[in-house]
């Protein structure tokens, strides 16, 4: 019985790779850091025009309620120049994780 | 109103501006030869997204968005934020994982991947589509210029276009002038930037910074006009803005030549850190191009010109010219802003019809039709598929089938939903199978051609799936294709699982 598990365990041998169950250790570090990313790109980009679509649908009101930054309505700002800036600090913020992490891995090894 | 004057001016320096980008290539070529090894270490993230602008700087992005905010206002957005956002998904969901890979064109990618020779093919044939889509939107971008340029019918100028076109990748072929990436991004930004300003000066608005003070502009447009461009959804529903963002994005992170950028460069680290500048470069662009639209509606409002839609929907492509024109700009300048939109359509069509010649002669020709073909042989089916596919693009391009930034788009439809999935599951989940990938590409391939070839018939289908914005619903069904067909089929190889395990995803 134990024979045969030994037979058995070069090709029971975990090879999986699976973003929703990513193996422990680097990949499991790795697919974080991307969740984390990836949050923060999303709900950037799809809240804004998501909660615009809930709270705004008539175009005199929104324009009288709206908070107004750099003489245009703030949300205006927000998806034709912050967000540009953001997807660049989200790039910058995950090189500098992940260098961090494939540095310490290297390490180790 | 297209006046029938030749402008000899943007013609004369749009000789010296190709000749003088044919001498630099020279230049740099002698260059590399000299320290290629010593070279490689010592070039900067900054020269590397200067590089990745570049590439990424087409037609679309110099003359067309400003055309879609010029039309659309705030919807515009969605094509500014799926462009800059999709590098973002690249970066974190694909950038060194397919590095690692080691495979440099999405077909050699698929075929390793998923060990088919009929994924390979697919993939090929997908390629060329995206690049014959994305050539037709630069084509369109040629003629108008040149139409704009000698007061001659559309078609006529992009014949002329498509012949300037040929002439300056044989010459440049001939030579072997190499291009240099960084003057050709630093070109672009100034002849875009610098009129920009001008115009924010000649109409009384702050010229420093015209990205934001055309928001003034905006504002003191008339109170109607003002409101419909400020509001987010005059132009398009919340859908269809999420959806064209949406499709935008993961067409970015799909198309072939965006990512074939990981592999020019020395090491991953730099890679990714070139994105980071890449994306600041394209963002310059981006930050400006609006201001164009916003300028131009100033300066109809205050001269009391009114444009019936058919005009505006016209003179959107070509808008970024005809405003630098209004205003009254030194003739230069005006000249400046037609040069860059013909150096960006320019560089984009000749580096992706080559691409895609390379593609038909190895992925297609050589893996399909003859596989005793050697070396010589597919050098001279790639020329002459560079010239069927060139006169193809031509045939579609006379009448264009919607504004620039447009027909862009369905490109990046085609991309989103079919290589985005198959590289995102080919990376992230070992029991992807080759049935999968055939079965996902068939299925993508459907969802973006059904809105063209069948929305006259279904108003409904063209709701749900605009044939700009069909990776929403498409990518995720693709995604759910692949996931099914692969579990009901055999795995993939262990070695191949292996290698991902081991190779792929390891620091």
């Amino acid at each position: 019985m134990s024979q045969t598990n030994e037979q058995n365990s070069p090709s029971r041998e975990d090879l999986r790779v699976n973003f929703f169950r990513p193996r422990p250790g680097f990949m499991r570090k790795e697919v974080t850091i991307i969740w984390i990313t990836l949050a923060a790109w999303a709900i950037a980009t799809f809240g804004m025009p998501i909660h615009l679509a809930i709270i705004h649908s008539d175009p005199a009101s929104t324009l009288a309620e709206v908070p107004y930054i750099f003489g245009v309505p703030a949300y205006f700002w927000f998806s034709g120049q912050f967000l540009i800036l953001w997807f660049i600090f989200l790039c910058f913020c995950f090189n500098i994780l992940i260098d961090w992490l494939s540095s310490s891995y290297r390490r180790r090894r | 109103m297209i006046e029938s004057t030749v402008k000899y001016t943007p013609f004369f320096l749009l000789g010296c501006v190709l000749l003088v980008s044919l001498v630099v290539g020279l230049l740099t070529r002698r260059h590399d030869k000299g320290g290629y090894g010593l070279q490689v270490h010592s070039i900067g993230h900054a020269k590397i997204g200067a590089a990745i602008a570049s590439n990424w700087m087409s037609a679309a992005s110099f003359l067309g968005i400003a055309g879609v905010f010029f039309l659309n206002g705030y919807f515009a957005f969605a094509y500014i934020l799926g462009w800059t956002g999709g590098y973002v998904l690249l970066l974190v969901l694909m950038g060194s994982q397919i590095r690692r890979f080691g495979k440099y064109t999405a077909p050699d990618f698929v075929a390793a991947r998923y060990d088919s020779p009929v994924a390979r093919v697919f993939s090929a044939v997908i390629a060329v589509i995206i690049s014959l889509i994305y050539c037709v939107a630069q084509y369109k971008g040629l003629g108008l210029v040149f139409a704009w340029m000698f007061g001659i019918e559309y078609t006529q100028a992009l014949v002329f276009g498509v012949l300037v076109t040929f002439v300056f990748l044989m010459v440049a072929g001939a030579i072997k002038a190499s291009r240099n990436p960084q003057m050709h991004y630093l070109l672009l930004i100034l002849f875009f930037i610098i009129p920009l300003m001008m115009i924010a000066k000649k109409l009384g608005y702050n010229w420093l910074v015209p990205q934001f003070s055309y928001g003034s502009a905006l504002r003191d447009l008339p109170e109607q006009l003002s409101t419909a461009y400020l509001f987010p959804w005059t132009f398009g529903t919340p859908y269809e803005w999420i959806a064209l963002c949406f499709t935008l994005m993961v067409g970015t992170a799909g198309l072939p030549h965006v990512l074939s950028r990981f592999y020019t460069v020395p090491n991953n680290r730099d890679a990714r850190w070139g994105v980071v500048w890449g994306l600041f470069f394209i963002g310059l662009l981006y930050w400006s191009a609006p201001a164009f639209g916003a300028f131009a509606h100033s300066w109809l409002t205050t001269s009391g010109t009114v444009l019936d839609p058919a005009e505006a929907q016209a003179l959107a492509d070509i808008i970024v010219i005809k405003t630098a024109e209004w205003v009254g700009l030194n003739e230069i300048l005006v000249s400046a802003l037609a040069i860059g939109g013909i150096l960006a359509a320019i560089s984009t069509i000749t580096g992706l019809l080559v691409t895609a010649a390379g593609t038909v002669s190895y992925d297609i020709y050589y893996r399909l039709i003859n596989p005793n073909a050697n070396e010589k042989h597919l050098l001279i089916v790639a020329k002459g598929a560079t010239l069927v596919l060139a006169l193809l693009v031509l045939v579609v391009a006379v009448n264009p089938p919607g504004l620039i930034a447009q027909i862009t788009a369905v490109a990046f439809a085609l991309a989103g939903n079919t290589l985005f999935p198959v590289f995102l599951l080919g990376i992230w989940w070992d029991r992807s199978n080759k049935y999968g990938a055939i079965a996902g590409m068939t299925v993508g391939t459907m969802i973006t051609f059904a809105p063209i070839l069948f929305g006259h018939l279904s108003p409904t289908l063209l709701a749900v799936l605009p044939p700009t914005s069909s990776a929403l619903i498409g990518a995720p069904v693709v995604i759910l294709t692949m996931i099914i067909v692969s579990r009901l089929t055999p795995p993939p190889s262990e070695e191949l699982r292996r290698f991902l395990v081991e190779k792929v995803h390891s620091p």
